[in-house]
């Protein structure tokens, strides 16, 4: 009985030493990781910082108006071309839509397409 | 196994605790089993004891767990960082990136002229003399370059000179340059503000982080700053052209919110690249709108009017004799735009009369003139977030002559910042509200506001700045579509200790929409040269007024002020909207 609970006893520590010993190795990769890991991201978060302050610069307003006066045809916005919405006309009533057919062309009938330079069918 | 059992410690109960577990564990009288499970409890009770430590102590380090995250920082950031200046819309204008810097052990080094003379062949611009002496100095640790581009930093390493080491650091970069020079100020090399907004973030909180030495995160919330850089833009842009069109010796333009006190835009001619502080020490590179003092001219006048309508003894109908120049001891007040007839409120206002504001102070008084513009803050150091500021220039004796004289802008020198300020009251009901450079709301606003004049004068203000724009001197800046109104200045600067006839300070302040303003303009330029399209003139009307109607035109759009056409003449539409409202 008592032999029986030391066997189990002593199995139960060298399941445990296995054990921890993994947990340990375990947690030692995961550490290397995550510093790893941080080591990257503050190096991705000063390349964002580089690249955001080029961006900045690229779209600086007097590096803009220069490129735009030399490659542009626009010009600067004129108080007369803004207006209100309200002052918008009227939107236009239906049109009759334009016969399908030309009238002068159907009275003229098939000798529509004879003109001085194109020849008459036939002739 | 068993615990002990109470039945069997019985027997020894009456003798003293210490020596029961004693005699329990060595006692010849004991029983031996009892003796035995003791022993075994004892050691069970040890085992427990340092299992029970090893257990807290796991979860101490669980709890704690980022340990070993400040290992790294030491050998990064050793400038410390500062958080993002951005402007209103979240476009940078000061930020952080990481740049190399050389260093070196000089008790390692191994030949000191061969490592200069191949440092300086990599590195054009080292000082070679500066480095051959730092590392001739056996030190620990010296600097021999900072902030070096990668390229260069790559350069250095394959040398292959043992000793040498480099440290990332953070680097602070302007992407607008001069655009902002003013407002964002500039640091040092070892990232310490000391000019404009940089330097009050020192001073409000972060060099006592950087002490504690926990500035060193690129996490810090960016600064929010209340301008806008496409209005900077544009008032730099074409205060950069009145500067070269009219040979001004400086130029300086300002854009605040009247109802916030926000400052959207101040630029201030020459001004200097950030990127490059040296250029900065130049004293003609000041910031003149907070630095600079001036005699503001008739800008002034605003202030007088102001003040004459708020006291009840003046209305708008009021007539004041302006015939004859107005003498005072062996002085003589002219007028530039002299009528030589008798003026009333509005006319004085629109010819700018040196006499009938002279008039009009005395008639208010001595005092209360003071008192006045003691309460508008024109006496009185304006303090902003920027460091730089300047003291107004206050006569030490105030008698009639200086109320006379300082009723038409001259002989008390302000901040121009600062008579922004008192005009922004004027015109915006009435509420003083100090001038910021950080964003801020209305509400806000309106709790920091001190009501200085009545709504009623400030509606009659109002009236008299648009007026002048209908048919004043101010005409040139009428913008259609804005309602621009405005009040000119032209003061003649002192030279030698006389005013110079030549010499002139040409200002214009100007409000839009005039009825419900909500940004005012300042534009200044120095010493002015007449050009054959001024006619000769250097008065504001051909200078400084055509200039902010240029500057209008272009930042009222991106304002999100909406033109409007077809508005009736100041008298209806300010006048009598006040008067029904009331």
């Amino acid at each position: 009985m008592l032999r029986l609970l030391h066997v189990l006893v002593v199995a139960a520590l060298v399941f445990a030493a296995a054990d921890v010993y993994k947990i340990k190795f375990d947690s030692t990769l995961q550490a290397e990781k995550v510093a790893k890991l941080r080591a990257e991201v503050r190096r991705e978060r000063d390349a964002i910082a580089a690249l955001r302050a080029t961006w900045s610069e690229l779209g600086n307003p007097e590096r803009l108006q220069g490129l735009a006066r030399r490659h542009l045809p626009l010009k600067p916005i004129d108080t007369a071309q803004y207006d209100t919405l309200d002052r918008l006309p009227e939107r236009p009533p239906e049109v009759v839509p334009p016969v399908e057919v030309d009238p002068i062309a159907s009275l003229l009938g098939r000798d529509v397409d004879v003109t001085g330079s194109v020849q008459a069918r036939g002739r | 196994m068993q615990p002990p059992t109470s039945r069997e410690l019985v027997p020894v109960a009456a003798a003293p605790r210490r020596s029961l577990l004693h005699r329990l564990l060595y006692g010849r009288n004991i029983d031996r089993s009892a003796k035995a499970r003791a022993r075994v409890g004892l050691a069970i009770a040890a085992f427990a004891a340092v299992y029970a430590v090893i257990a807290v102590r796991l979860v101490t380090l669980a709890m704690v767990h980022d340990h070993g995250a400040r290992r790294g920082i030491a050998q990064d950031a050793v400038a410390t960082a500062r958080p993002d200046i951005v402007d209103r819309n979240g476009e940078i204008l000061a930020t952080d990136v990481k740049a190399p810097s050389l260093f070196a052990d000089a008790r390692k080094i191994v030949d000191v002229d061969e490592a200069v003379e191949l440092l300086s062949a990599s590195l054009p611009d080292l000082d070679s003399l500066e480095a051959r002496e730092r590392l001739a100095s056996k030190r620990g640790f010296v600097w021999l370059k900072r902030e070096i581009t990668p390229k260069q930093q790559i350069e250095v390493h394959r040398l292959g000179i043992p000793s040498l080491g480099f440290l990332d650091e953070n680097k602070r970069v302007y992407p607008n340059g001069r655009e902002v020079s003013h407002v964002i100020g500039h640091v040092n090399i070892d990232n310490q503000g000391i000019a404009g907004i940089e330097r009050w973030l020192d001073t409000h909180g972060l060099a006592a982080l950087h002490m504690a030495g926990l500035a060193t995160d690129r996490l810090q919330k960016p600064v929010e700053l209340a301008l806008d850089l496409r209005v900077q833009h544009a008032l730099r842009d074409e205060l950069l052209q009145a500067h070269d069109k009219y040979k001004a010796k400086a130029t300086a333009g300002i854009v605040t919110d009247v109802r916030t006190g926000e400052i959207v835009a101040m630029v201030s001619t020459p001004d200097y690249d950030p990127n490059n502080p040296r250029e900065a020490l130049d004293p003609t590179r000041i910031n003149r709108l907070t630095t600079g003092v001036y005699e503001m001219g008739s800008t002034f006048k605003a202030l007088t009017l102001a003040m004459a309508l708020d006291s009840g003894k003046v209305n708008l109908n009021s007539t004041f004799d302006a015939r004859m120049p107005l003498r005072f001891g062996k002085f003589d007040i002219h007028d530039f735009h002299a009528q030589n007839r008798v003026l009333n409120v509005p006319e004085i206002f629109t010819y700018s009369s040196n006499i009938g504001a002279a008039r009009m102070a005395l008639a208010v008084g001595i005092e209360q003139h003071k008192a006045f513009l003691r309460k508008m803050g024109q006496l009185t150091r304006l303090r902003t977030e920027l460091p730089e500021s300047a003291e107004p220039l206050v006569p030490k004796r105030w008698g009639e002559l200086n109320t006379i004289t300082i009723a038409f802008g001259h002989g008390l020198s302000v901040a121009p910042l600062q008579s922004v300020m008192a005009v922004g009251a004027l015109v915006n009901g009435g509420h003083l509200i100090p001038p910021t450079f950080l964003k801020r709301s209305e509400e806000e606003a309106r709790s920091l506001a001190v009501q200085v004049i009545k709504p009623e004068t400030s509606d009659k203000m109002r009236y008299l700045m648009r007026l002048n724009a209908e048919k004043g001197t101010a005409t040139k800046a009428d913008v259609k579509g804005y309602y621009v109104g405005g009040k000119t200045g032209t003061s003649d600067k002192i030279v030698g200790g006389r005013y110079s006839k030549t010499k002139v300070l040409t200002t214009f302040m100007a409000i839009m929409p005039a009825d419900k303003p909500r940004y005012l303009l300042l534009i200044m330029l120095d010493e002015p040269q007449a050009t054959a399209e001024t006619h000769g003139f250097t008065t504001s009307g051909w200078n400084a007024v055509p200039t902010a109607g240029k500057v209008i035109a272009r930042i009222a759009p991106i304002l999100g002020l909406e033109p409007r056409f077809d508005l009736p003449p100041a008298d209806k539409l300010i006048l009598a909207a006040a008067k029904e409202a009331r």
